[in-house]
């Protein structure tokens, strides 16, 4: 497998669009990059005088996550053009003739392919990755856990992006329709996602199949059994519809039959990841639980508990609640359920209860209308029949504030970095030498 | 429908790979209807015939690469499917340019042969081999497949020019519309139609 895999990075390298996505996105990141480090900065000078404004300064939400941010639209929008070219390349050459006739599976030529673009995906990386190298050189703080967790979050979108890609190329007949089909599938993601997000019912529901909502979690800090196992899921099924549409022999009538159980394994399979509610949260400043005393306690309540929420899901005191209680509910309990009571944001005004939950546990039901942990905490405690427990001495987290100046990064990421993948595309172009 | 007699040279090559009746339709028209022959061990086939005879869609349909509506291979004897193919066949297509950036087409052209050349498979199907080579290249190369067939390999040889097509193979299959109008060696073809002396292209145009 190692010769095919060596030919596959090959391939990319030989081709134009994997430089062209390196040089495009230089200057992207790095605006992003100073911009993030001047805004950071700027909120650092007041933080400094004041420790309780410098815990809010987080280099996750400050630096990480909008210049990572940047790089979400190179590869939503540019790296198609790179993952398509491991089988758009040979289609139109002929050569895929030759390719699945070598003695290997339809399946190992396609996951080999995947590996490829997984590589191309990592080089593509680079300019990104050296953001995090500047600004730890300018002294900043990175939390090994939440970076760890981003940085796999983008490297699972970018295989996801990269599996559509391939799997685009495997159905059309060229690249440019394989481009357009990847890219439909990208952007119209985003389209789901602006117009149907916030919205109650069956669309809520749609809007979370957007490619945009898989980095959400990541991007606040959570590291989610579910959503990496659904993630997972659609690049293997994607990876298996390739496998049943490369061969070029096989009838296309066959090849729909064999898509049918792909397709249909693929969706129980999603159905069986959404069960799964196992989080981690993996933030400096634990901003995805509650203390570690209320966490442990709550792990010991195991009778169930109901939250019926009177609120519409657009609602932001919803978002809020959800942000700040139930999300971490969930995560702290072993049996919580959140019940919506179905009320749109125009209905709003028309009944007294709106804006209310209820919680039910044990028998015991309290009403509430807070949105915040200091009140919510209490009740649950009191419904459950305990008492709330001490606090557990422990750091709490500091915040890193850091004035810094960026702006000479603007010579790495416009003059140095440019260049020096321009040498790296003019040495991968030199013939090796043939000894005679 | 024509079938080849089995192949015998010498002290009698071993019969590799049996075509049965196979055909291939592309809407209403038929690509490949009927056709049906054998290759043997160390045997240099000639499948001849004009632009859209079938030639291309007939070695792709044995390699596995087209869907055959009807017919069959056999290897040795046995059953051959088109998911098994690779195994016992490679196909060097034409007009493939793996390397079109770097190479030119006569490169290109080579190095598909020595790929095809460099496999294992005791059957090697090639379309068009000599195509965008001059006579030295030519003769070259059909020195280098003489050999090869002389340790045991057996070709089928896709070939529009005949001139080409006789200097290098010993059976022919002259397919014309799909269909196959002559088959055997070229003393055998001379037999058939009568032209005592006649040159390949005589006796295909006397045939088609």
């Amino acid at each position: 497998m190692y010769p095919l895999l060596a030919k596959e990075l090959a391939e990319i390298l030989s081709g134009r669009a994997l430089w062209t996505m390196l040089l495009l996105i230089c200057p992207l990141i790095g605006f992003s990059f100073i911009e993030a480090v001047s805004l950071y900065s700027e909120a650092s000078t007041a933080a400094l005088q004041s420790p309780a404004a410098a815990a809010t300064l987080s280099p996750l939400d400050g630096i990480l996550v909008p210049t990572f941010g940047s790089f979400y639209v190179a590869v939503t929008l540019l790296f198609p053009f790179v993952a398509i070219r491991v089988l758009g390349q040979e289609k139109e050459s002929g050569a895929l003739r030759l390719l699945v006739q070598l003695p290997y599976r339809s399946s190992t030529l396609v996951l080999v392919k995947l590996a490829a673009i997984l590589a191309a995906w990592a080089a593509a990386s680079i300019p990104v990755l050296s953001t995090l190298l500047i600004w730890a050189l300018l002294g900043g703080h990175l939390g090994a856990s939440e970076t760890a967790n981003l940085l796999f979050g983008h490297s699972l979108y970018g295989l996801l992006v990269g599996a559509i890609s391939l799997f685009a190329a495997t159905i059309s007949d060229s690249s440019a329709t394989a481009a357009i089909v990847a890219l439909a599938t990208t952007i119209g993601s985003w389209v789901l996602d602006f117009t149907l997000a916030g919205r109650p019912g069956l669309s809520a529901w749609v809007a979370k199949l957007s490619l945009t909502q898989t980095l959400q979690s990541f991007e606040q800090g959570l590291l989610s059994a579910g959503l990496v196992l659904g993630m997972v899921t659609v690049v293997g099924g994607l990876a298996a519809l390739s496998t049943v549409w490369l061969p070029p022999g096989t009838p296309t009538r066959v090849k729909f039959a064999r898509s049918v159980p792909c397709v249909l394994a693929t969706i129980v399979a999603l159905g069986l990841a959404a069960q799964i509610g196992a989080s981690a949260d993996v933030t400096e400043d634990r901003r995805n639980s509650f203390s570690p005393a209320d966490q442990k306690l709550l792990a010991t309540l195991r009778l169930p508990l109901v939250v019926t929420v009177d609120l519409a899901p657009e609602d932001p005191r919803y978002i809020d609640l959800r942000r700040n209680v139930l999300g971490k509910l969930e995560r702290a309990m072993p049996n919580v359920s959140i019940v919506l009571a179905g009320v749109r944001q125009d209905q709003a005004g028309q009944s007294d209860a709106y804006g209310q939950v209820e919680y039910v546990y044990g028998g015991r039901t309290d009403f509430s209308r807070s949105t915040s942990p200091r009140e919510i905490l209490p009740l649950l405690y009191e419904l459950a029949g305990t008492k709330p427990p001490a606090p557990i001495q422990g750091p709490e987290y500091p915040g890193y504030p850091l004035v810094a100046n960026a702006n000479v990064t603007l010579l790495w990421f416009f003059c140095g970095l440019p260049l020096l993948i321009a040498l790296a595309w003019w040495w991968s172009r030199l013939s090796p030498a043939v000894k005679s | 429908m024509m079938t080849a007699p089995d192949f015998a040279r010498g002290g009698g090559s071993m019969e590799l790979l049996r075509v049965v009746d196979l055909a291939k339709h592309y809407d209403e028209e038929a690509a490949i209807a009927g056709v049906t022959f054998s290759a043997a061990a160390g045997e240099v086939l000639g499948i001849v015939g004009p632009n859209g005879a079938g030639k291309t869609t007939l070695l792709e349909a044995m390699a596995g690469l087209v869907g055959a509506d009807s017919g069959n291979l056999l290897w040795l004897g046995d059953a051959l499917p088109p998911a098994h193919r690779k195994a016992a066949i490679f196909y060097v297509p034409d007009g493939v340019k793996p390397y079109q950036d770097r190479f030119s087409k006569g490169y290109n052209r080579r190095l598909l042969l020595a790929i095809g050349l460099l496999t294992p498979h005791r059957v090697l199907l090639m379309d068009e081999p000599f195509d965008g080579f001059d006579l030295r290249q030519t003769r070259n190369i059909v020195e280098v497949v003489r050999k090869a067939a002389g340790a045991g390999r057996a070709f089928i040889l896709a070939i529009h020019q005949l001139a080409d097509a006789e200097r290098v193979c010993d059976r022919f299959i002259l397919l014309a519309g799909g269909q196959i109008r002559g088959i055997g060696s070229l003393r055998e073809l001379r037999t058939q139609t009568g032209i005592s002396q006649g040159s390949l292209e005589e006796i295909f145009l006397a045939l088609t």
